[in-house]
């Protein structure tokens, strides 16, 4: 045991080290406490993190365990871990504010094993970018890895800034306020007035649409009326607005719409990383399992 | 068209592949060629005109599902034979396909015309279609892992065959999973939820990235590598039906649309 080269044992005793480390956080500090990476929180700790990455390959021929991070035998039992958490996961209920498992997005073994995989893919996309040598292998790779790394990254750390509030809209009645999940009234930089809500059903009574066409006054000055559908948001000043509810007694006669707004600074990072990956996906079909040498 | 007609269809698609099947084993390509794409062409004509009738995509229940599984599994095979030239795929494509088309003719859970509102989406269809084709592709990884484990004791070509059929599925998987997530942002407002289905999505998509990377070290146990195969298909039935009958998803995923 740590013997160099270290092994698949070494990787997972690295692993069931930062298992145990998280238990301690978990007794310790209690659930990791995500509402503290609000802007500028989240900035800092990203360019922190990339600091960290950037520190462990400059440093690699240096600490070998860093050099460690580089290779499969670390790579491969840090999803193991992922796989068997995300399992746990999977079977338990979950609910925000749960305990332990049923929380498990604020569970420290949890976030530290994917953090660590988020290192680890840092680390070799550095490895790789300072050693391109052919574009066929190495833009796929690329695309794969760190679009997974900055979508990974940047969802994780702009969950924090996203607001996601609803507003109860009636008919002939601007509303700027909004309710924020915790149930606290926020008072919206754009007002939206109900104009008809419009809910349609099938033969049968089964929804076959709902909708509001309302009219939008943003404190930028637009004045605009559109008709936000189910799945058909409207986005205006970085605001996206949803369909999400109505009076269900009144059914289509309803004189109210309740409209969710969401806010996501950090989604076009997000949705780099995404469309990242998608043409990588496409790569590796177009490309196969024909690159190994 | 109804659901009626579905069992001459099927009957004559599948004859056209049990045909094409053959053909491959002969070496008559043109003919194994020829006579599954009809037999696709017979299937989807099928697809397509049910969709016609119930006004909606065919996508919502799982009987619905299904059958685009079973026009996808020749389909796949037929890539795969057209890239690879095994002459098995075939055979192997069409006995999946059958097993998938009888169990909806004993089970057809085809539904009605409604499809309600969160399901009416451009998104819809190629997010479901590629989810589909890759669990067809990735269906063939499992069988032939099963087959070099339990059947033939030596082997180490036929390995290449299981990872031409994974990195294909992984590319599919993960496309069905990220247009998954952007029309969820359409639907939901958020790309990334957890919810069960979204979990088990990650799950499966994870086991797959451990196998082609586990393939990549020039030291490995290939057997071990054929049980992560076998493992993974485990985890996918989880993400594609299995969450119907986890008691932690009763109720808290926002991807059940079959129950009435």
């Amino acid at each position: 045991m740590w013997i160099k080269p270290w092994t698949f044992k070494e990787g997972f005793l690295i692993g069931a080290g930062l298992l145990f480390a998280g238990l301690a956080l978990q007794l310790s500090v209690g659930p990791v406490a995500w509402d503290v990476f609000a802007w500028p929180a989240n900035g800092i700790v990203m360019v922190g993190f990339l600091a960290i990455i950037a520190l462990i390959f400059i440093l690699r021929k240096k600490v070998y365990a860093f050099l460690f991070l580089g290779m499969y035998q670390a790579a491969i039992p840090a999803m193991v871990y992922a796989v068997v958490l995300t399992i746990i996961m999977g079977l338990t209920r979950q609910q925000a504010g749960g305990t332990w498992l049923n929380d498990m997005l604020s569970f420290w073994p949890f976030v530290l094993i994917y953090v660590y995989i988020a290192v680890i893919l840092g680390v070799i996309i550095l490895r790789r970018l300072m050693h391109l040598n052919s574009w066929k292998r190495d833009v796929p790779f690329l695309l794969n890895h760190l679009g997974l790394f900055i979508a990974l990254t940047t969802a994780t750390l702009g969950n924090a800034d996203m607001q996601r509030v609803k507003m109860i809209t009636a008919i002939g009645e601007p509303e700027w306020r909004a309710l924020e999940q915790g149930g606290a009234i926020k008072e919206m930089p754009i007002a939206i007035e109900l104009k008809k809500f419009i809910m349609e059903t099938y033969d049968d009574g089964s929804p076959k649409r709902f909708a509001s066409e309302i009219q939008i006054l943003t404190k930028t000055g637009k004045n605009i009326e559109t008709t936000v559908d189910v799945n058909k948001p409207y986005e205006v000043d970085g605001w996206k607005i949803y369909q999400y509810g109505y009076d269900t007694q009144m059914g289509a006669q309803s004189q109210i719409s309740i409209l969710e707004l969401v806010s996501d600074p950090w989604l076009p990072l997000v949705y780099t990383g995404i469309y990242m990956m998608l043409a990588g996906a496409v790569c590796m079909f177009v490309i196969g399992g024909r690159k190994r040498v | 068209m109804s659901w009626e007609h579905f069992i001459y269809f099927a009957i004559a698609a599948v004859l056209l592949w049990a045909t094409g099947a053959w053909g491959a084993w002969k070496d008559k390509t043109g003919m194994a060629y020829t006579t599954t794409v009809l037999g696709l062409l017979t299937f989807f004509s099928f697809i397509l005109s049910m969709w016609i009738s119930l006004e909606r995509p065919p996508l919502r229940t799982m009987g619905e599902t299904r059958l685009w599984y079973s026009f996808f599994l020749p389909l796949a095979g037929l890539v795969v034979y057209s890239r690879w030239k095994y002459k098995w795929i075939l055979s192997f494509s069409t006995i999946l396909a059958l097993v998938f088309i009888c169990v909806n003719l004993f089970k057809p859970e085809i539904h009605d015309k409604t499809l309600m509102p969160a399901l009416q989406s451009p998104w819809f269809a190629p997010h479901v279609i590629v989810y589909m084709f890759a669990y067809a592709v990735l269906g063939a990884a499992v069988v032939m892992a099963l087959f070099l484990l339990f059947r033939k004791k030596s082997f180490t070509s036929e390995m290449e065959i299981t990872d031409n059929l994974v990195y294909v599925g992984l590319a599919f998987l993960t496309i069905g999973m990220l247009f998954g997530a952007l029309w969820a942002k359409e639907a939901w407002g958020h790309y990334w939820s957890w919810d069960p289905k979204e979990t088990w999505a990650a799950i499966t998509w994870l086991a797959y990235l451990i196998y082609v990377h586990y393939r990549q070290l020039p030291r490995h146990r290939e057997r071990l590598a054929l049980w992560m195969l076998i493992v993974s298909f485990v985890l996918l039935q989880m993400c594609w039906w299995g969450i119907n009958y986890l008691p932690s998803a009763q109720g808290s995923s926002v991807h059940t649309y079959s129950t009435n």
